[in-house]
């Protein structure tokens, strides 16, 4: 289930850097993470618990909130870069062009106001929209995620965990935006509803083209949903290259120990190991490469050297063994 | 085999709405399973489906509205005096989901594992108490030291390690894990499961591992239970239920686990998956408005267990009519 992927990009960010601005000092979440998203394009974002994707997401949706803040780097979206701009001008972009999805459903509609009057006020704070465009359109994209538009009436705590994320996707969809931001999307969800919402994700993208940047701790659940995969590691990129690729292949040694990770419901009962240690806590990271202490394959230089993104084929791998060609594809 | 716990008839309702109101919620509907000593059954199912009422009842911490559940042969309801309460505690203690709010922040980690020696093994001295709970900090794969530290000074992995620890200081026969792993990073997640099998096969534990993620219960189980609406739609060994799997809603749950390894199934494309309606439930199969291979049977007769191969049932008419296994997804 791969999409077209044409080569206009939507995104670009580069070198960004975010700082979460602390007593005890600066720490920083986001280490100068650069990618691009072309247009229509899947692109999917894993990593553990304070690996500081969503903070990337924030950042890109130019949502941080004191004390965090960009330090440095550029978000281009659709030529323009977002960094630095007003609440006004961002507000001509967000929604119409650019759309995120939270979390959790639950606390982020509003619990007191019906989905069509959320619908509402959506429409009205970026465009002009008699009442009658916006009931016909919050009618067509809850249709389109597959809800009977009965429930514009209804109100959040009336819907089902999956409705409710669904809803909040049809949200999502009002203005047909080029680039929608999706955080966890389904993490709220048990594994049937998560299949059908991320099918149902996948369909509205074919049939409307626009972008997804997907972030999950579970990787299993994007493998077969998206083009591109980047792997985040202690604020940094770890591994960033086309899905199926990774998935077949991974190259860097914590992307390995991910995927190793997973039991498997099909096929022969393996014991697994899992990746020994915790992530580090972003105010005290590690020397060298960031990921050495928890590494199998760790080298003494390891600990001393800081690995660059290295270029491996068509992807872009942070481990120093790959770097002088030690240990090749 | 030793069967150690269990339930019979087990039904849990809840009364819904203000004081005037009928309404009752059949959180549980009569559950019959067992557990046999040093085995690890999983109980599966979406959330809502009744897992953690089941594992509330065993705790004894809600009581059943009907049924019974019987420890070592003998009927819980049964259990009057402190004593005896406080014995089948210890014996049958529980592991919690969330590592951050089940420890207490303001003591050192040691002081949970102390006061549950201090309560349930009172023959022990302060100094075999503090050996004690070094020993099971060990067995858990914690340093004695980390005895010291605070909860805010450990990870996730290890503070659920430390519930693991408090539980097994305890010297229990069951241990009652209600998601243990899900609220952890998935990189330390097979630490905690190969810690499970590792209790059993060690110190000869059985659990009661109740999760959504089938993948991790077939790497630590024997056995599975799957819950659907507050029913038990499907049980045996876990290998044979998941390789044959008897009942539509076993087989929508196994078509819907993302496996990278495997090509996309497009089959649950079609189910929306909303949950079931329990409050004040009509006769008939809870799935039946999911399921496609529902028949007439199905929305007038509640479908009970059935043995359709040895250990394995299911409460499935269809299922039960053919011999075949038929497959509604796959």
């Amino acid at each position: 289930m791969q999409s077209r992927v044409p080569d206009t990009p939507v995104l670009e960010v580069s070198g960004l850097s975010v700082d979460y601005l602390l007593d005890r000092g600066a720490v920083r979440a986001v280490d100068d993470v650069s990618f691009t998203v072309s247009r229509g394009e899947f692109l999917g974002i894993v990593g553990e618990s304070g690996c500081g994707k969503s903070t990337l997401l924030f950042a890109v949706a130019q949502l941080l909130a004191p004390p965090a803040m960009i330090a440095a780097g550029s978000v281009t979206f659709d030529g323009a870069n977002l960094v630095g701009l007003t609440d006004g001008q961002l507000s001509a972009i967000r929604w119409r062009d650019m759309s995120v999805v939270m979390q959790s459903a639950m606390n982020a509609l509003n619990p007191v106001k019906t989905i069509g009057a959320q619908f509402k006020d959506a429409m009205r704070a970026h465009g002009k929209h008699t009442s009658e465009e916006v009931t016909a359109r919050s009618a067509e994209v809850l249709r389109m995620v597959g809800i009977d538009p009965v429930h514009l009436r209804s109100y959040p705590h009336q819907l089902s965990g999956g409705m409710r994320q669904r809803s909040m996707i049809a949200m999502a969809m009002l203005f047909t935006p080029d680039l929608v931001i999706m955080d966890e999307p389904t993490s709220a969800l048990d594994v049937v509803a998560q299949r059908s919402l991320m099918v149902q994700i996948k369909d509205l993208q074919q049939a409307f083209g626009f972008a997804v940047i997907f972030v999950t701790h579970d990787m299993s659940l994007i493998s077969h949903f998206s083009d591109q995969l980047m792997v985040m590691y202690a604020g940094q990129v770890d591994e960033l290259g086309a899905t199926r690729t990774i998935f077949d292949r991974p190259r860097h040694p914590y992307t390995q120990g991910l995927l190793e990770a997973f039991p498997s419901i099909r096929g022969p009962r393996v014991p697994l190991k899992g990746i020994p240690g915790h992530p580090p806590d972003l105010s005290a990271i590690p020397t060298g490469c960031r990921f050495h202490p928890r590494c199998p394959h760790a080298l003494d230089r390891c600990a001393e050297v800081e690995p660059d993104l290295y270029p491996l084929d068509d992807e872009l791998v942070r481990c120093l063994r790959l770097a002088d060609g030690s240990l090749s594809s | 085999m030793t069967e150690l716990l269990r339930t019979e008839h087990l039904t849990r309702h809840f009364k819904i709405g203000g004081t005037m109101s009928r309404r009752t919620l059949h959180a549980v509907d009569d559950v019959s399973f067992g557990i046999n000593e040093r085995e690890i059954v999983a109980l599966a199912g979406e959330s809502g489906s009744g897992k953690s009422t089941i594992a509330r009842m065993l705790a004894r911490i809600y009581r059943p509205t009907s049924g019974e559940i019987y420890f070592e042969g003998k009927p819980l309801s049964r259990i009057r005096s402190r004593r005896d309460q406080l014995r089948y505690s210890g014996l049958v203690p529980m592991v919690f989901q969330d590592p951050f709010g089940s420890i207490n922040p303001v003591f050192r980690v040691q002081h949970g594992v102390l006061r549950c020696l201090k309560l349930h093994r009172p023959e022990l001295s302060a100094k075999q108490r503090l050996d004690e709970a070094a020993r099971v900090f060990g067995v858990v794969g914690l340093n004695a030291d980390m005895l010291q530290r605070f909860p805010y000074e450990l990870s996730g992995g290890q503070r659920q390690r430390v519930g693991f620890a408090q539980a097994l200081a305890m010297r229990p026969k069951l241990i009652l894990a209600d998601e243990p792993v899900s609220m952890l990073d998935v990189s330390i997640r097979i630490g905690l499961l190969n810690l499970m099998t590792k209790l059993r096969d060690e110190e000869g534990v059985s659990i009661l591992y109740i999760t959504h993620d089938i993948a991790s219960a077939r790497y630590v189980a024997d056995r599975l239970v799957v819950m659907y609406a507050g029913q038990i739609a499907e049980t045996g060994p876990i290998e044979d239920v998941l390789a044959h799997p008897r009942h539509p809603y076993t087989q929508l749950l196994l078509s819907a686990v993302p496996d990278p390894r495997a090509p996309l199934s497009v089959a649950a494309e079609t189910d929306r998956g909303d949950p079931p309606k329990v409050i004040d439930p009509a006769p008939g199969c809870r799935f039946r408005w999911r399921c496609p291979l529902a028949i007439d049977t199905c929305a007038q007769i509640t479908p009970e267990l059935a043995e359709l191969s040895p250990g394995h049932d299911a409460a499935c008419h269809v299922a039960q009519t053919t011999a075949e296994e038929v497959k509604a997804f796959s």
